[in-house]
């Protein structure tokens, strides 16, 4: 019997010393960790792109900045970037830099996970005040914004002329919208294309004079009239064929469809530009303001911030590899390559200059509504856009008081 | 268990005259065999007679289904096993097509137009192979699987081996323990993994990987019940030459365990080759991807990426292929795997 | 794969004598020397086990009892300790988190509903016919019908994903016996309303009514009657396909087991084919059923790769299962003890089979030996060993 407790004792202090000794990843500095600023560091980027496009933009411009400071940058695709960097953050091994989204950014920026950089920058105040009212946390900007975008209806300019349309059909309301997508669903090609999240569907929801919340966020407005009567005019579209989600026409995104010829018409942001260039350099395309519904135009914005995080060993040279990817210069390269819109006011004008295609986004910028950001939201919206999945076959009115329940009890959850 | 499957198996190596064809003992005793050529019907009447023991209990029980039945049967069993192995069929055809072939010939198992493009951009001499650093997760995938596999083999021998054999306090509880263990399902352990690894300090490394998977109960129990069989006569001998339980164990024991040894191996290489959940959780950066979680993140993420089924699927194919030869070199083995433990008291 | 395996049972040590009697040549030397060199040997496995086994449970349980978002270290006196918050919000209290476990157990227990009988009568089948002695190519055919389940299930999936496309193999496989396929992993209308819809029963909207407009843990009842979406049936086929192979050889193992005289016996009595097959073999093979089912049972309560790859929960959380929604709530969203919850509430599923299983082993094992004399010895080994697909 004393055998078996010595043995039972030692094995339970060998495994207890295990634990403890090893230098733990939860345990943090409370000042974060020490920096290295020596010469030559390895830095590590996540970004999350939409295309190869955007990847050859990133490693040129890091590529760039490699040589001008002598350190060394591994850029890092994320597959699933909300759940890398989760699991980067909880297992303490984030990377240097990163792209996090606005709906994110809240979490984050509560959970103490990133480093507040953005005071310390001198330029701040060129980037757009929206943009930089979307990444400040307790009143201190925490990250410099990357750039932004916004949806526009991109039309296939060829199906549009085999349906016989012409310029004067652009659709400016829901009924010419109705009608066109009508018209131009054909055997395998869909009128309009878009796919099944909130972020794009919204656009409706906007359209009719609603939103999830109202604009403080501090309150649901979810199961509003005008919000179920958005969400109802895209059901009558689904249920007519003419719109559909891109996974139902075996696409990844509608930019696919759009490329692919699935599609004639789509909804979808800047991104678009630059992955049409890469993957389909021969469909021809236009960009359209998305027409207007019952309470006007609406269209939404999405934007990213270059995070840095408070755990990295490389915060000085980290804000540096952002500044400079944030410069006007870099901005106006990733406009080129990319299709989004820069983040700096200064260089607005020369990007519309510029991109004369573009301007169907670029006016968006006037009237676009920015995702919802509270913290602790993930969930409840990822529940919105599973149910607006089967829209089709379910009742707008009953998948809005679903969201307005969660995102109720989200609220007050979050208080 | 094992004599039995060993007809199945087992006779068409030891007497191929009667089936060299494929046709698992039909014997050549007396019944109407499908053997018709008149050599290898009189080869196998000889070989049938030689054997005639053995041919007794190959012969079936009841009459043979008449001829169209007969006929029935196979055509539905043909389509059934196409089913079977269409998928693997298309997998192929499918990685030499180009993107617009896959989508518009789904089914067609010979490409039109074919082309190794898939397989340049895997071996990253392609163009934009950043996406699907393959090379990175087969390295992975080859080191973490080498690692655990032999680590496993010599774990699980040895604890095999002493709960079998040695006789210490605490042995019934620690048997207890493993069946217990035995039983907690892997995939409600997903958080508590992430906890422990991210608490030792493991998380994201190599040692994370390796470490937690060189511990495999069904293995342990595999190899205790091989050594049970074991007649204990063969250790008393060397016991009395005076050989220490080391010595008897590596020297005595294991040579003989051969057999065991070889489905253990077979068995930690397909499940660490194979394994995703626990390198999902215990990894994050993309340096650490294996086939399965680069392969699973590839294809299941990737917004803006396209369809890229090619790709996709000539990343599968290659990624089955270790296995897949190992499978068909060693069959007996994985079979004998399936019913593990199988072994005659 | 692991839905092909299960957690096994331990194999029992019926049957088996045990370590023989101490050798008369061993002395107290080397009864010590043996616990020594026992202790040597159990070790790293005592240690390995114990630290990512055990210790991870403990872990576990002292998350789910806290509100922790991944960003700080849970193991410290000012974790935000919530007691049994998590655990309330799952099973007690309306909300997102019971509507989406609800959702997820009614996912689940379709898949178990349809996968395991499909694969144990799949299973079942192949194993009787490839047993035929008169079958030419038996060993091709077993070997291809094994092959699935030694093959990487993210590897398996991904084939799948290209095969069930809207466009994709099946659909025009269908197309050429005149039915047109759905968008299988676009769609999330469950198999029974499209079946009534077929039948020109309902109209193609989601029922309302009564049924939309009561719930059970906060999901309607029309949800929880849909049966499993269309995608979900992919989900199954999948299963059953990969699965089937392994159940094959553990029938075939039994089949090869029984006694020819009790065959032939029935046989000389004149018995039709399906009489020796209902009279012989079925109550013959009836353990192994019942532990290809039990096995079977375990195992879908647990699918989670192929959950990850053919859609992670997409359409509309149909294929959704616990295992992914732990995963889902502790990685997705840094909502660690809500997830460390579920894993919990999935153990007690696991356990519950399980313990069902034993439970009724353990009456079947004493009633047994009147029955079939001289298998007890067969039976044991297998249930110690399926656990080896993993």
């Amino acid at each position: 019997m004393f055998r078996r407790s010595a043995v039972a004792v030692t094995a339970c202090a060998v495994l207890a010393a295990t634990t403890t000794a090893c230098s733990s990843g939860f345990d943090k500095n409370e000042n974060g960790p020490e920096q290295d600023t020596g010469k030559g560091q390895s830095l590590r980027v996540l970004v999350a792109v939409s295309g190869d496009a955007e990847t050859k933009a990133v490693k040129k411009a890091t590529a760039a900045w490699e040589k001008k400071s002598g350190h060394k940058v591994t850029v890092q695709l994320a597959k699933d970037i909300d759940q890398q960097l989760a699991q980067a953050f909880a297992g303490n091994r984030p990377p240097d830099a990163f792209y996090v989204n606005s709906d994110q950014f809240a979490n984050y920026a509560k959970g103490g996970s990133l480093y507040a950089y953005g005071e310390k920058v001198p330029d701040k105040e060129d980037f757009a005040p929206q943009l930089r009212k979307a990444f400040t946390h307790k009143g201190e900007l925490v990250c410099l914004p990357k750039d932004f975008s916004t949806l526009g209806l991109v039309v296939n300019t060829e199906k549009w002329k085999e349906a016989g349309l012409s310029e004067k059909d652009y659709p400016d309301t829901w009924d010419e919208l109705e009608k066109t997508a009508a018209k131009l669903t054909k055997g395998k090609t869909a009128g309009l294309v878009t796919t099944n999240e909130y972020q794009r569907l919204g656009v409706f929801m906007k359209q009719a004079g609603g939103w999830i919340t109202d604009s403080s966020e501090s309150k649901m407005t979810a199961d509003s009239k005008e919000n179920a009567e958005g969400l109802g005019f895209a059901k009558k579209l689904l249920r007519s064929g003419s719109m559909k989600y891109a996974k139902q026409v075996d696409t990844g995104w509608a930019g696919e469809a759009l490329g692919k010829g699935r599609a004639a018409m789509i909804i979808e942001g800047n991104w678009l530009a630059g992955a049409m260039k890469q993957d389909f350099p021969d469909v021809d395309y236009k960009v359209l303001p998305l027409p207007e519904g019952p309470a006007g135009k609406g269209t939404l914005a999405f934007s990213n911030c270059w995070g840095v995080a408070k755990e990295s060993t490389h915060q000085k040279a980290a804000v540096d590899l952002v500044r400079h990817l944030t410069s006007a210069k870099e901005q106006l390269a990733s406009s080129d390559a990319i299709g989004v819109m820069p983040s700096r006011e200064s260089v607005m004008d020369e990007f519309a200059k510029e991109h004369p295609e573009s301007a169907g986004w670029a006016e968006g910028d006037a009237y676009a509504q920015s995702p919802v950001t509270v913290p602790g939201f993930t969930k409840v919206l990822d529940q919105f856009n599973s149910d607006l999945q089967s829209l089709s076959t379910g009742k707008p009115a009953t998948i809005l008081s679903t969201l307005q329940r969660n995102g109720e009890q989200a609220l007050k959850k979050g208080d | 268990m094992r004599t039995t499957d060993a007809e199945g198996t087992g006779t068409e190596t030891t007497v191929p005259g009667t089936n060299g064809n494929g046709t698992a003992g039909t014997g050549g005793a007396g019944t109407s065999g499908a053997v018709t050529g008149s050599a290898a019907a009189g080869k196998a009447a000889r070989a049938g007679r030689r054997k005639q023991a053995a041919a007794a209990e190959e012969r079936p029980v009841l009459a043979r289904f008449p001829r169209p039945a007969r006929l029935a049967g196979y055509t539905l069993l043909l389509a059934f096993a196409l089913l079977y192995a269409l998928p693997f069929l298309i997998q192929v055809a499918t990685s030499f097509k180009t993107d617009p072939e896959a989508a518009s010939r789904p089914l067609s198992l010979l490409p039109e137009a074919p082309t190794t493009a898939v397989f340049e951009k895997l071996s990253g001499s392609g163009e934009a192979g950043d996406g699907v650093p393959f090379t990175r997760w087969l390295g992975n995938s080859t080191l973490v699987t080498v690692v655990v596999t032999l680590g496993r083999v010599l774990f699980d021998s040895a604890a095999g081996y002493a709960l079998a054999r040695l006789r210490f306090r605490g042995r019934a509880l620690l048997v207890t323990f493993v069946i217990a263990v035995m039983a907690v399902p892997p995939v409600v352990l997903l958080i508590p993994k992430f906890l422990v690894l991210n608490t030792l300090g493991i998380f994201d490394t190599y040692t994370g990987m390796i470490v937690p998977l060189l511990f495999d109960a069904a293995g342990i129990f595999i190899m205790k019940q091989f050594f049970e069989s074991i007649p204990r006569e063969v250790e008393e001998a060397a016991r009395i030459d005076g050989a220490g339980i080391g010595r008897i164990f590596w020297y005595v024991v294991l040579p003989m365990s051969r057999p065991a040894l070889i489905t253990v191996t077979l068995l930690s290489f397909q499940g660490s080759w194979n394994e995703f959940t626990h390198f999902l959780v215990a990894t994050q950066s993309s340096d650490y991807e294996t086939l399965t979680t680069g392969l699973a993140r590839f294809v299941s993420g990737g917004l803006g990426a396209g369809t890229q089924y090619p790709l996709k699927l000539g990343a599968a194919l290659l990624s089955t292929i270790p296995v897949a030869v190992l499978f068909f070199c060693f069959q007996r083995y994985f079979i004998r795997g399936a019913n593990a433990g199988a072994v005659k008291e | 794969m692991s839905t092909s395996t299960g957690t096994p049972a331990p194999p029992s040590t019926a049957g088996r004598p045990g370590p023989s009697p101490r050798s008369r040549f061993a002395s107290r030397g080397t009864r010590g020397r043996e616990g020594l060199w026992g202790w040597l040997f159990v070790s790293p496995m005592v240690l390995g086990l114990g630290l990512f086994m055990a210790l991870p449970i403990v872990m576990a349980a002292w998350v789910s009892l806290l509100n922790w978002d991944g960003q700080s270290n849970p193991f410290t006196p000012d974790a935000d300790f919530v007691g049994l918050a998590n655990y309330r919000s799952l099973l007690a209290e309306d909300g997102l988190a019971r509507t989406l476990l609800a959702t997820s157990l009614r996912n689940n227990t379709y898949y178990v509903l349809l996968t395991v009988p499909l694969q144990t009568a799949l299973s079942l089948t192949l194993a009787i016919v490839v047993n035929q002695r008169m079958l030419r190519g038996r060993s091709m055919l077993r070997t291809t019908f094994y092959f699935p389940s030694v093959t990487s299930s993210i590897a398996v999936c991904t084939v799948f994903l290209f095969l069930f496309q809207g466009s994709g193999a099946v659909n025009q496989l269908l197309g050429y016996v005149g039915v047109k396929g759905p968008n299988w992993f676009a769609d999330p209308r469950g198999v029974l309303w499209v079946l009534l819809e077929a039948a020109g029963v309902i109209d193609g909207e989601k029922p309302g009514g009564f049924l939309a407009e009561h719930r059970l843990m906060g999901l309607p009842w029309s949800e929880w009657l849909a049966g499993p979406s269309v995608a979900m049936c992919t989900l199954i086929l999948l299963a059953v396909w990969t699965t089937s192979g392994t159940f094959m050889l553990i029938f075939l193992a039994a089949l090869q087991n029984i006694p020819r005289e009790l065959e032939e016996a029935a046989a000389l009595d004149g018995a039709a084919r399906r009489h020796v097959l209902r009279h012989v073999l079925l109550p013959a093979l009836r353990p192994v059923m019942f532990l290809v089912t039990t096995l079977g049972l375990i195992a879908t309560w647990q699918v989670f790769d192929q959950v990850y790859v053919l859609g992670q929960g997409d359409p509309a959380n149909t294929t959704l299962t616990p295992a992914f929604l732990s995963y889902s709530y502790g990685f997705d969203n840094a909502e660690f003890g809500q997830g460390a919850a579920i894993s919990f509430v999935l153990l007690a599923i696991v356990l519950l089979m399980t313990g069902v299983q034993r439970v009724l082993l353990r009456e079947r094992g004493s009633r047994r030996p009147r029955r079939a004399r001289g298998r007890q010895a067969q039976d044991t080994p297998e249930k110690g060993a399926v656990r080896a697909h993993d």
